[in-house]
């Protein structure tokens, strides 16, 4: 059935683009009469399309809502009527308008059009003048919300994707940092922007996400966590294999360190591939803070990942299956608070992880002023009320809370999701085979991490294959004299950060006096 | 699709399968922490379960049940007959045994504790004086819980070293390996307290003597090394010289505290056989008794010599009393076996060899930082 249907999509495909390329090579027709028909057929007699003749031979056209009527009126009819135009070049040269082009086809003036251009058409020439004004329709720059920082840049990206690229470009002024564009989406055209280093990311890379991008046959991408789901390695799995960011300041960085970063126009986040599991579990601020901070933090943070997968599932397993493994100190008051609770320990589990689920889900959901007051109620009330009703053991509730709040320390959202969401799976193997089976689950779970790719390279880079020289920045952070080597999963152009430096410049100095 | 229907079947199985694990929730098992374990009438067994469980009123309670039967699970499966919750054995803190049992043979104790998977290999070992009933079900004042109770005493004076470490781990060692004998502490109600009185010396699996508490120092000394605890000795007030201490006393009592010992053996004898036994013991005194300046140099050497004499004549009277009831606690024939080429030891050569054996004491004692204790 699905074959089928996609199949007919298609032919129609097929059908439609047939009839574009036949529009594209129709040229601008010389008469404004005939123009002004073309282009008003083309937006099939849109109510927003104002067609604005200027006696004696020149026409406007625009859609009323795209351009900036300010400057319309000030930078191009004032200066349009202050003196006859004679050709279109004419034109070019006396309009204050920074971005002036000429078009000779129908099909590129039409589209000019959609991007906020003013098409404006001299009587008797072959073609048509095109002003961009685009509606400066984007909201400041503000503070990063969801990966917020200490220290480092509080700056965030928003929807404006000439905005991001700018603020990249103020990062890395580099002029081999190069802007590729691209436009998905049949319907939405939306604009994509891929941002690389020439001479520093892999060529190889580029070209494959180039391509990957180029290939889609889709009406629209609305957002870059679509984009993502689209182009990345393996669609099906629960891990991400491209990391999404809102921070300019890690595009920044991770461009630095060869890799791709793609921007889509009306998304305030950037997408960023190739990107390794470890990686999702570093924040930019650990390069921020000095090296052993850096590293107790990620270990506190790669150990916050492994309790908040396994606690709650060793709860489980321990208490219906080896009971022999509780310590004999926590025997006892394990036994007691468990003694009033009605459920096996699965159930008892399974029940206060998805109370904690839903508490989290409607405190993302709701305002944030109410959303505060539904974390306290739901988390204390409910706590404290499940315990005394006897549903749940005291030392399952520190548990799941415990484990809650590590999956939160990821810098990732996306990855802490899944984080929390494994959990699951693990809990009810953990009910049904005790040890064996959360065993089994990290079998599998460690068998799928290892086939992932991510543009390519391996996922469980650099631990498989093991490169030793990324292990300097990987769940520890040493010095920067000894990490200057770029991540060899993004198979630089050139490998070196900079040159590697003394580890203390001053000795050396004194030495050579 | 092949694939998938494939993944489809085995989840099915799985989680069908899933059913069949046998579950031990926590709550609803009653978890043995101790097991004395009693000579009864035809050569039989009577074992002293101490069974905790839970109660409703968030209280736990703990019941003792004795059953007699033919063989230990055999009592085991009778126990669990009288018990409110299905019994198990994860829990398992120690394993008494009374004296009249002991001398009939604990080997088979140890070899089905050793075949369950669920028992600790640090489960603690002791034989009681007495049989372990009346141990286990008097009650006492002060003891709220005797299994833990027993278990934690155990476990204290072995961390300090004041008794020989009788976990399951090392006593199936001694009684797998040949040419070594079990050694295992002694314990008895004293009044309202349960106290170590001593230790229990094995042939093979069968009790065949016993020393007092104090000389399980000794025997500690001679098996392995040490490094905490204390000891009070008894010199001879003859034995020190006169420029030590004018008009010595018959006898001076002094505590000393092995900070380091490190024990040396030496074969050079291949025939009779003859050990030479190094023990060098870096300690420090504690308390003594008569007013000895330590911190003089000459007298310290004077002490150190009367320790070493005592110590060695100590030791020699200790080994030579193993060698008496042929209890290789030391494990001599495992160091003979280890260090002589081809020498295919069996248990049995190596017991007639053990009465001929010889052991030349050599103690290097040593007093270092007389200042400060804890």
């Amino acid at each position: 059935m699905f074959k089928r249907k996609s199949k007919s999509s298609s032919n129609e495909n097929q059908a439609s683009m047939d009839s574009e390329d036949a529009g594209e090579a129709v040229s601008v027709p010389t008469v404004g009469a005939d123009f002004i028909r073309m282009v008003s057929d083309a937006v099939h007699h849109t109510a927003d399309l104002v067609v604005k003749p200027i006696p004696p031979n020149l026409t406007l056209i625009y859609i009323d809502n795209l351009v900036d009527t300010v400057t319309l009126n000030k930078h191009i009819l004032e200066e349009l009527l202050e003196q006859p135009i004679e050709s279109p070049e004419n034109i070019v040269s006396i309009l204050s308008v920074p971005q002036v082009k000429f078009a000779q086809k129908n099909r590129e003036s039409v589209e000019a059009m959609m991007d906020g251009c003013v098409l404006i058409h001299v009587e008797g020439y072959a073609q048509v003048v095109l002003a961009l004004i685009p509606t400066p329709e984007s909201r400041q720059v503000s503070a990063p919300e969801n990966e917020s920082q200490v220290i480092g840049a509080q700056i965030a990206f928003n929807e404006s994707l000439s905005r991001n690229v700018s603020l990249i470009r103020r990062y890395i002024k580099n002029p081999s940092l190069c802007k590729e564009d691209l436009e998905v989406g049949k319907q939405s055209k939306t604009s994509i922007a891929m941002l690389y280093i020439k001479d520093v990311a892999s060529d190889q890379m580029v070209t494959t996400l180039r391509q990957r991008i180029a290939d889609l046959q889709i009406d629209s991408v609305l957002d870059s966590s679509i984009l993502e789901q689209l182009i990345d390695d393996n669609s099906l799995s629960i891990f991400p294999q491209m990391l999404l960011t809102e921070r300019p300041d890690k595009v920044s960085a991770e461009i630095l360190n060869g890799k791709i970063a793609v921007i889509v126009d009306g998304s305030a986040l950037a997408i960023i591939s190739p990107h390794s599991f470890i990686e999702f579990f570093q924040s930019q601020e650990d390069q921020n803070l000095r090296w052993q901070t850096a590293t107790f933090l990620r270990l506190l943070r790669f150990g916050a990942v492994v309790l908040s997968v396994f606690l709650t599932p060793l709860y489980v397993a321990a208490l219906t299956f080896h009971y022999e493994v509780i310590p004999q100190t926590l025997l006892v008051p394990l036994s007691e608070s468990r003694a009033l609770v009605p459920f096996p320990p699965l159930l008892e589990a399974l029940l206060i992880e998805l109370i904690i689920e839903l508490l989290r889900e409607a405190g993302v959901r709701l305002p944030t002023k109410v959303g505060q007051t539904i974390g306290i109620v739901g988390g204390i009330v409910i706590g404290t009320a499940a315990v005394q009703a006897g549903i749940t053991s005291n030392i399952l509730i520190i548990i799941v809370a415990l484990g809650a709040l590590s999956s939160f320390t990821t810098p990732s959202y996306m990855m802490g999701n899944v984080i929390r969401i494994i959990r699951f799976p693990l809990i009810l193997l953990a009910g049904l085979w005790g040890f064996y089976g959360i065993m089994l689950g990290f079998c599998f779970i460690l068998v799928h991490l290892l086939r992932q790719t991510s543009l390519g390279s391996p996922y469980m880079a650099p631990f498989y294959p093991p490169r030793l020289i990324d292990w300097r920045d990987s769940i520890v952070r040493l010095p920067l004299p000894f990490t200057f080597k770029r991540p060899t999963n993004t198979r630089p152009e050139d490998e070196d950060k900079y040159k590697p430096e003394p580890v203390n410049p001053e000795k050396n100095e004194q030495k050579v006096k | 699709m092949k694939q998938f229907y494939f993944f489809v079947v085995l989840l099915v199985v799985s989680v069908g399968l899933g059913g069949c694990a046998e579950t031990k929730i926590l709550e609803e098992v009653g978890l043995t922490t101790l097991v004395g374990y009693d000579l009864a009438k035809e050569d039989g067994v009577e074992s002293t379960a101490i069974i905790r469980q839970v109660g409703t009123e968030l209280q736990s309670k703990v019941s003792i049940i004795t059953a007699e039967n033919a063989t230990i699970q055999g009592t085991r499966a009778k126990v669990n007959r009288r018990a409110a919750e299905k019994l198990e054995s994860g829990q398992l803190r120690g394993v008494l045994f009374g004296d009249e049992f002991a001398k009939k043979g604990i080997g088979h104790s140890i070899d089905t504790s050793l075949k369950n998977p669920a028992i600790s290999e640090g489960m603690l070992l002791a034989v009681v004086e007495g049989d372990t009933k009346s141990l286990l079900e008097y009650e006492y004042p002060s003891i709220d819980e005797i299994g833990q109770h027993i278990h934690k005493l155990l476990d204290q004076n072995i961390k300090s070293e004041q008794v020989i470490s009788s976990t399951l781990h090392e006593v199936s060692y001694d009684y797998y390996a040949v040419g070594r004998d079990i050694a295992l502490p002694i314990i008895k109600r004293d009044e309202e307290l349960v106290d170590i009185s001593g230790i229990a010396l094995f042939k093979k699996d069968k009790m065949v003597g016993t020393l007092l508490v104090d000389d399980s120092f000794y025997v500690k000394l001679s098996r392995d090394d040490y490094h905490n605890g204390t000891h009070e000795l008894k010199v001879k007030g003859d034995e020190l010289s006169s420029t030590l201490l004018k008009d010595p006393p018959d006898e001076i009592s002094l505590v000393f505290d092995p900070i380091k010992t490190h024990r040396n053996l030496k074969l050079v004898d291949l025939k009779q056989p003859e050990f030479d036994m190094n023990i060098s013991i870096q300690a420090r005194i504690l308390e003594i008794k008569d007013n000895i300046n330590i911190g003089d140099a000459k007298s310290a050497e004077e002490l150190e010599k009367a320790i070493s004499k005592k110590l060695k004549s100590e030791i020699s009277r200790v080994i030579a009393y193993c060698q008496e009831i042929g209890s290789d606690v030391f494990g001599y024939g495992e160091y003979y076996r280890s260090s002589v080429r081809n020498s295919e030891l069996t248990e049995e050569k190596w017991r007639e060899m053990y009465k001929e054996m010889k052991v030349n004491v050599n103690i290097d004692f040593t007093l270092i930082r007389s200042g400060v204790f804890e």
